[in-house]
């Protein structure tokens, strides 16, 4: 079995996962009574957020070690997991307004947290832009590598911002340092969510490291 | 006097749709790259 088989394997499954946690969000998770059906739009875009950012630190670390290593496999590796998370960016940018129409009333602020996960699409943009203008694979991934390296950066930057600044935005409910405020049957169902946001994230990875290793073997 | 929940299931139902796109439209891209192969 390939790589590219064994992907789209993991994706389906990751898939059909998804739609697990579409029906238990939609049909067996209580409803908030302050935001309504509009509240269940967290348990998509969290863990999309979050795979969105684990995506470009894992840029990055294969950019650091390609530094290091000179194994193409590395920068295979970074450009597959920078596509992946410019999708899983494009999740967060999407349904992240659609949230805040109806939460905040507006669909957009430039405060700290929204204007840096913009920036983080906007560096996952420019990573891949770099990379299809760069023809020689050597400089490729070495620009790559530092670009990578800059938006890792950033990631702790979009993570604290809303304890930086006065944002919009909430704090974490989940990811800081005491207990989620959270009840266990909303937090089952967005750790069954981050669980297929997961299996996704590795199967899309495996696809397109599947294809950048084939275009390396007919170059 | 209760608390009324707000009618907002149009919010969810589009974000939950624009997710399933965005990842069934990536997850064809990848299928249509690798055939083409």
């Amino acid at each position: 079995m390939t790589l590219t088989r064994k992907g789209q394997a993991v994706t389906l499954i990751g898939l059909l996962s998804l739609a697990g946690v579409y029906v238990r969000a939609i049909g067996y998770t209580p409803i908030e009574i302050h935001q309504g059906l509009a509240q269940k739009i967290f348990y998509i875009h969290v863990p999309a957020a979050i795979y969105a950012e684990v995506a470009m630190m894992l840029v990055g670390l294969g950019g650091v070690l390609y530094l290091f290593l000179k194994d193409p496999r590395l920068d295979r590796f970074a450009a597959a997991s920078a596509e992946v998370g410019t999708a899983f960016a494009v999740v967060v940018l999407t349904t992240g307004p659609i949230w805040g129409k109806t939460v905040w009333g507006t669909w957009w602020a430039w405060d700290a947290r929204l204007t840096s996960t913009l920036l983080l699409f906007f560096l996952y943009i420019g990573y891949l832009l770099l990379r299809g203008t760069v023809t020689d694979p050597g400089a490729r991934a070495r620009y790559s590598a530092v670009v990578g390296i800059c938006g890792t950066a950033l990631i702790p930057f979009i993570h604290l911002s809303v304890y930086l600044f006065r944002t919009l935005h909430p704090q974490p409910i989940i990811l800081k340092p005491s207990a989620p405020s959270l009840p266990w049957s909303m937090l089952e169902t967005w750790l069954l969510s981050l669980g297929a946001f997961t299996v996704l994230y590795v199967g899309f990875v495996m696809q397109r490291y599947a294809i950048g290793a084939e275009e390396r073997d007919h170059a | 006097m209760p608390e009324t929940i707000p009618q907002n299931g149009g919010f969810m139902a589009a974000a939950y749709i624009v997710t399933a796109v965005v990842l069934l439209s990536y997850t064809v891209a990848l299928y249509l790259r690798a055939r083409k192969r």
